[in-house]
């Protein structure tokens, strides 16, 4: 039990640090503070290259695997004790 | 209005819009309460409901829509990407290079964004620390579950566990970003006010039944529902007033054609600033009682702060939260709208106000009747941010279920969000849900 919690420790630190890179290279489409309430109708493009396309592809996988460390980890939690 | 609904889920490309941003919604909900590995979730639980009337986390705590007291992976929520928001939309009047880029247009706009999201991760380490240390020292439940004490919050009190649980927190606060950038991009809405948004109402039910059960009973909670819905039809009514400065474009001939000649105006609204100084001003109020929480609890200045910031019902709170909205109303309306910029735009494209010449004096014209606008708005603003306060005082409910600025931001996100599903639909259509 303490070979898979460790494991999946590591798991979580190494996906936290790729989650957070992953998104911090994505292209910020926020626009941010001013048309956040009440500004202009924002024309959205939706059109992404290939880059940004598998860059998504990336950190939903990552998110993913993420999660789910985060919820074995809790349940080991729970029921170890 | 009920078919316009229906409406929108028969159009292909907007039920495909509407259904991705619940799915997101759905996915930051779940993550909400999600407890973060390391912390001792039945603990967190007897804490909360042991210090449940602490006022200094109840805001930040609306916020994150009860994620924060839950220690959960998203406890941080949207709030570090707005604070970052915010101090690089005022960085801009510090530094000459961002008032720079902003001028530059889409390119520089985007790299502002960029700057915008490291800073985010920046102060998502910093609070995620804050929030994790002062969970281990029992100053976050005030007192209660402290390492070593009888119910720990955090289970193990080793410096894995706890490098281990700010990283992740670090990590959800980027995701929870991402998310609303999702939103904005594919689906509908502005994603980060969306979030809060999904926040605070997520939070109201909960609040609203706390009235009906603790204090006066039925009817003091048919008196609070009365008192929401009327401030609601009021901010509704008032959101969307605006002043129009009538402006004419003079026809000119460029080769054979005809350009311009049309007559348009200038929206001014009334309340420009949008929801914006109430956010900024309840979030310096609650640095003071933030400090005196290090502080020596038996000190005078921090008994001081404890007295006249820690609850919103003292005279002396209402008074510096009237003053700081008033304030912000004006320092960010002059902030978005600059009347020399529309004035220099409109004589380039040979617009005027009638009566008025066009350059210098247009900008003063423009600069007199904002001030004019703003006064009235930010009143406006003072008010609806401090009637909920002083009515809950009025009927004697000590825990104030929700604020003026909650309120505020509901509406406003509401409004903004159903107008873009309208201007969707009357792409196909030409009977929106708003008449």
């Amino acid at each position: 039990m303490d070979a898979l919690r460790i494991g999946l420790q590591v798991i979580l630190v190494l996906t936290s640090i790729v989650l957070v890179l992953t998104i911090l290279m994505h292209k910020g489409k926020g626009g941010g503070m001013s048309d956040m309430f009440g500004g202009g109708l924002s024309s959205s493009m939706s059109s992404s290259g290939v880059a940004e396309r598998n860059l998504n592809r990336i950190t939903i996988g990552t998110a993913v695997l993420w999660g789910t460390a985060i919820v074995l980890l809790g349940l080991i939690e729970k029921f170890a004790v | 209005m009920l078919r316009a609904f229906a409406q929108a889920f028969r159009t292909p490309d907007l039920r495909r819009k509407l259904l991705f941003t619940m799915g997101i919604i759905v996915i930051f909900r779940i993550g909400s309460f999600l407890p973060t590995p390391g912390v001792n979730y039945a603990n967190v639980q007897t804490c909360v409901s042991a210090s449940a009337d602490n006022d200094v986390l109840g805001l930040i705590n609306l916020f994150s829509g009860g994620a924060l007291l839950q220690l959960s992976v998203f406890a941080l929520g949207i709030m570090p990407y707005i604070t970052a928001s915010i101090i690089v939309q005022l960085l801009r009047v510090v530094i000459p290079h961002f008032e720079a880029l902003h001028k530059e247009g889409q390119a520089g706009t985007a790299k502002l964004t960029q700057y915008t999201r490291y800073l985010t991760i920046f102060l998502a380490i910093l609070q995620a620390t804050t929030i994790i240390t002062t969970a281990r020292t029992g100053v976050l439940f005030g007192g209660c579950g402290e390492a070593g004490g009888t119910i720990p919050v955090i289970s193990d009190d080793s410096a894995v566990t706890i490098l281990l649980a700010i990283l992740t927190m670090t990590a959800g606060t980027g995701l929870v970003m991402w998310l609303a950038e999702l939103i904005t991009e594919r689906g509908v809405g502005n994603g980060m006010s969306l979030l809060i948004f999904i926040s605070i109402a997520a939070s109201f039910p909960a609040a609203l039944w706390t009235v009906a059960n603790a204090q006066g009973g039925f009817m003091t909670f048919l008196l609070v529902v009365l008192l929401a819905l009327l401030l609601i039809a009021v901010v509704v009514f008032v959101e969307q007033s605006q002043r129009r400065i009538p402006v004419q474009y003079a026809k000119r001939m460029v080769g054979r054609r005809v350009y311009g000649g049309t007559s348009t105006y200038i929206p001014i609204k009334i309340n420009m600033a949008g929801v914006i100084p109430v956010i900024f001003a309840s979030s310096i109020l609650m640095l003071p009682t933030l400090l005196a929480q290090f502080g020596d609890q038996n000190a005078g200045w921090v008994q001081w702060i404890l007295r006249h910031f820690a609850t919103p019902a003292s005279p002396f709170y209402l008074i510096t939260f009237a003053l700081l909205i008033l304030f912000f109303a004006f320092f960010y309306t002059s902030i978005t709208f600059n009347p020399d910029e529309v004035a220099d735009n409109m004589k380039r494209y040979g617009g005027f106000v009638p009566g008025i010449r066009a350059g210098r004096p247009t900008a003063e014209y423009l600069r007199y009747v904002i001030n004019r606008v703003t006064s009235a708005g930010s009143i406006y603003l003072v008010l609806v941010a401090l009637i909920p306060t002083l009515a809950f005082v009025l009927l004697g409910i000590s825990n104030i279920p929700f604020g003026g600025t909650s309120l505020l931001i509901i509406v406003g996100v509401g409004l903004e969000t159903v107008k873009q599903i309208d201007s969707q639909l009357q792409q196909r259509h030409y009977e929106g849900i708003l008449k």
